[in-house]
């Protein structure tokens, strides 16, 4: 193996004689999936091997499909493919970022497009308060749990103001 | 926005500060949840928030996180947490789109939260945290502060670092229910309080390295909160715009008539547009003596009203306000624009001006614009701005007192009308004339040049900032410009007529500025003021982003309007030749003219 003349050694390497570039990248930089988007986008040209370079690197191999190709070739060959990766990371942190968003739009519109609820989907909603284990008892009144009497019917508060400052 | 639906009452703890000591024994039927959740959605709201009382001891939970989520919102719990540590619980409710939550956390230890909650409830609290953390939820820590955790608040801090994405907030306890009834006991004095919340977070700060958790207070007023103003929160700050009671017949916007901020001391505070001010009842009990007011500081002269929704408009003569339901929303802060036959409803946010301040800006002073510019902030009003009136359809309704009123284009240009009086009044001057912030603008040079050209009058300008002193030198080769302030202008000359357009507000204060233009004037002299009072502007929500992005700072210590000079002016005796002051039919441009003495 031979390292590339615009790569760092411990990035790069090829095999002029077999025809293969090499090339070893962060696992916690590129994650998996990015490197697969980027191998993907080289399988009509190159052989392409993806593995473990080491405990916290991926090694890809490229072996173009066109035999002989030169040191040069084989260099812009993995320099394209190192391009390509950084663009598929990129674009997986886009999509995980937006992520959130693209969610409450697509909801937001699929609900605002459908409408309020038929009388027909009603009667399919499932309306029961079949509500949750609660093996501890935890749902249940201070009053009820300690045995303490209710008050008479009393008015509800009818102000409506911020009240950070007291309990839920 | 967020709509606050208050379940019931009932709770599985008993805090010491429950404000509805008196109806825990209350519950709303579960079809009137359902109602209200409806109802929050055909308002345009885009999360309903359940709280109580408790919200999680309700069976029907699930179902109205369901509905919540069927109608295409989000949904929010404020809740003590302690079903919460059911890892199933939460998981379920994230499946119908929990995306907020805001959970009692009093003491740090076993020790002191069960205490304060009076049940054996912090396991379950606490161990709520570590099931919600992770979960990319808006997650809120709130520590009501009262006199038995006061001394413990570090080890809240202690018990909330684990959690980077939690914002943990420290609030003063209220006075209201059981912490009405034991206020005596519960209360710390707030300048108490307000330090050790202070050293909490300042401890917190440096244990975080950077990445969380956040912190937060509510209920203290800002004087009191040194460095730690911008990290005040309450339902506003956290985008809540109504809630509704058990039992009321429709929603209310969020307000805080529960507190105030008193005229005998924060009179000319520069924090009071964003300041909670006190708790009406701990001012009640103990007054204002605490408050530090800040005497200095720059603030807005305006504030946005970003657009939400465009509002269908009724096929008949009913007005589309009074279709949808006025409680909903905010006098002061929702503004509704009838255009031709569109209607636009708009959203004020900003914590510049208070509640109170924008609800006169909007319906004592009638200053409200539309901004039609491409600009960061607008600079040429009679251009940029168009104003807004009350639609004449509101005139004889009943329901004008205690609505947000629909509004208008108004038709006339105000800007340049009232402009042109104060161009009148400068080009009939003679002498010798003081223009005392004159880099600002350059609307009268086209009066003053011609004057000044024939030797009628003799112009000397003051301009503190020197940049725009040497610009206006360069365009105003007829002037003389010095680059100093008022209070720093050193002469022994007296002028026929003294000007301060527009730099009133500038002043650091009001009463010293006047005697230093009155002592610059000749016996007989004219004094001229005019200034602005702040503004609101209906935008667009990029017009919106854009000039939050800015870098234009404030440059206003205060927004008096021409009351102030008058009343300045009445207490040295002397006399008023011209006021007109601001209005509902004119621009936000008042003048004052006075004779010196």
């Amino acid at each position: 193996m031979a390292a590339l003349p615009s790569l760092p050694a411990e990035l790069a390497s090829a095999d002029v004689a077999a025809g293969v570039v090499t090339l070893t990248v962060r696992d916690d930089v590129y994650p998996l999936d990015a490197v697969f988007a980027a191998a993907f986008t080289f399988i009509k040209d190159c052989w392409v091997v993806v593995d473990r370079g080491d405990a916290s690197h991926w090694a890809i191999a490229l072996t173009p499909k066109t035999a002989g190709a030169s040191a040069a070739e084989l260099e812009a060959w993995v320099g394209g493919f190192a391009n390509e990766l950084l663009a598929c990371a990129y674009r997986q942190r886009l999509a995980k970022d937006n992520r959130a968003t693209v969610e409450a739009v697509t909801n937001a519109a699929l609900a605002g497009a459908l409408g309020p609820p038929t009388l027909d989907e009603l009667e399919d909603f499932d309306f029961s308060n079949e509500a949750f284990e609660d093996p501890l008892g935890i749902a249940q009144s201070w009053e009820d749990k300690y045995g303490k009497k209710a008050k008479a019917a009393d008015p509800a508060p009818a102000d409506a103001t911020d009240d950070d400052g007291g309990a839920p | 926005m967020k709509a606050l639906i208050k379940v019931g009452y009932g709770c599985n703890d008993h805090c010491t500060f429950c404000h509805t000591l008196d109806v825990r024994h209350i519950d709303a039927p579960a079809d009137e949840i359902d109602r209200k959740i409806d109802r929050a959605r055909a308002l345009g709201h885009t999360m309903v928030v359940l709280s109580g009382g408790e919200p999680t001891i309700r069976p029907e939970l699930m179902r109205w996180a369901q509905r919540v989520a069927s109608a295409g919102l989000d949904f929010g719990l404020v809740t003590n947490g302690r079903l919460l540590s059911y890892p199933a619980v939460v998981d379920e409710l994230c499946r119908y789109r929990l995306r907020y939550v805001y959970l009692s956390l009093h003491g740090g230890t076993r020790t002191i939260h069960n205490r304060l909650v009076r049940a054996d409830a912090f396991a379950e609290s606490y161990g709520a945290l570590a099931n919600l953390t992770g979960r990319g939820l808006d997650l809120k820590v709130n520590c009501v502060v009262t006199l038995q955790n006061v001394d413990h608040l570090r080890g809240v801090v202690d018990a909330v670092l684990p959690y980077p994405d939690a914002t943990l907030k420290f609030s003063m306890v209220e006075p209201k229910g059981g912490g009405a009834a034991l206020y005596g006991a519960l209360s710390p004095r707030v300048g108490d309080a307000a330090a050790r919340v202070v050293e909490a977070i300042e401890y917190g700060l440096t244990r975080t390295d950077g990445r969380g958790p956040h912190f937060a207070h509510g209920g203290f007023p800002l004087c009191l909160m040194p460095g730690h103003e911008h990290r005040f929160a309450d339902l506003k700050s956290d985008r809540f715009a109504t809630m509704i009671e058990v039992g009321e017949p429709d929603y209310f916007p969020v307000d805080d008539d529960n507190k105030l901020q008193p005229d005998d001391a924060c009179a000319g505070c520069a924090l009071r547009g964003p300041c909670p001010g006190l708790y009406r009842g701990y001012h009640a009990a103990f007054g204002a003596g605490e408050l530090a007011p800040r005497r200095s500081g720059l603030r807005a002269n305006s504030y946005d009203y970003t657009f939400e929704a465009a509002v269908r408009p009724s096929v008949d003569a009913t007005c589309p306000v009074l279709r949808i339901g006025v409680t909903p929303w905010d006098r002061g802060r929702h503004l509704f624009v009838a255009n031709g036959s569109r209607i636009a409803r708009f959203r004020a946010d900003s914590r510049d001006f208070s509640d109170g301040e924008i609800a006169a800006i909007k319906h004592d002073h009638g200053q409200l614009y539309l901004d039609v510019a491409d600009k960061d902030a607008p600079d040429d009003f009679a251009r940029d701005l168009v104003k807004l009136e009350r639609s004449p359809r509101c005139a004889p309704c009943p329901e004008r007192p205690r609505c947000t009123g629909l509004y208008q284009l108004a038709g006339t240009e105000v800007f340049a009308r009232d402009d042109a009086m104060v161009a009148a009044w400068i080009g009939a001057l003679t002498g010798d004339v003081l223009d005392v912030g004159c880099g600002a603008s350059d609307r009268y040079d086209a009066v003053l040049g011609p004057r000044v050209a024939a030797g009628v009058v003799r112009y000397h300008g003051l301009e503190p900032d020197p940049v725009r002193a040497a610009a206006a030198r360069l365009a105003r080769s007829w002037a003389t410009i010095d680059a100093v302030a008022l209070e720093d202008f050193a002469t022994a000359a007296r002028f026929d007529h003294v000007l301060a357009l527009r730099s009133w507000n500038h002043f650091a204060d009001g009463d010293t500025a006047l005697t230093q233009l009155l002592a610059l004037a000749r016996p007989g002299a004219t004094v001229t003021i005019v200034d602005n009072v702040a503004f609101g502007l209906a935008r667009t929500p990029r017009q919106t982003a854009r000039a939050r992005a800015s870098a234009a700072g404030f440059e206003h210590h205060r927004n008096d309007d021409s009351q102030v000079v008058v009343a300045r002016a009445a207490a040295r005796g002397l006399i008023v030749l011209d006021h007109h002051p601001i209005g509902p039919m004119t621009s936000n441009q008042w003048a004052v003219r006075l004779r010196a003495p």
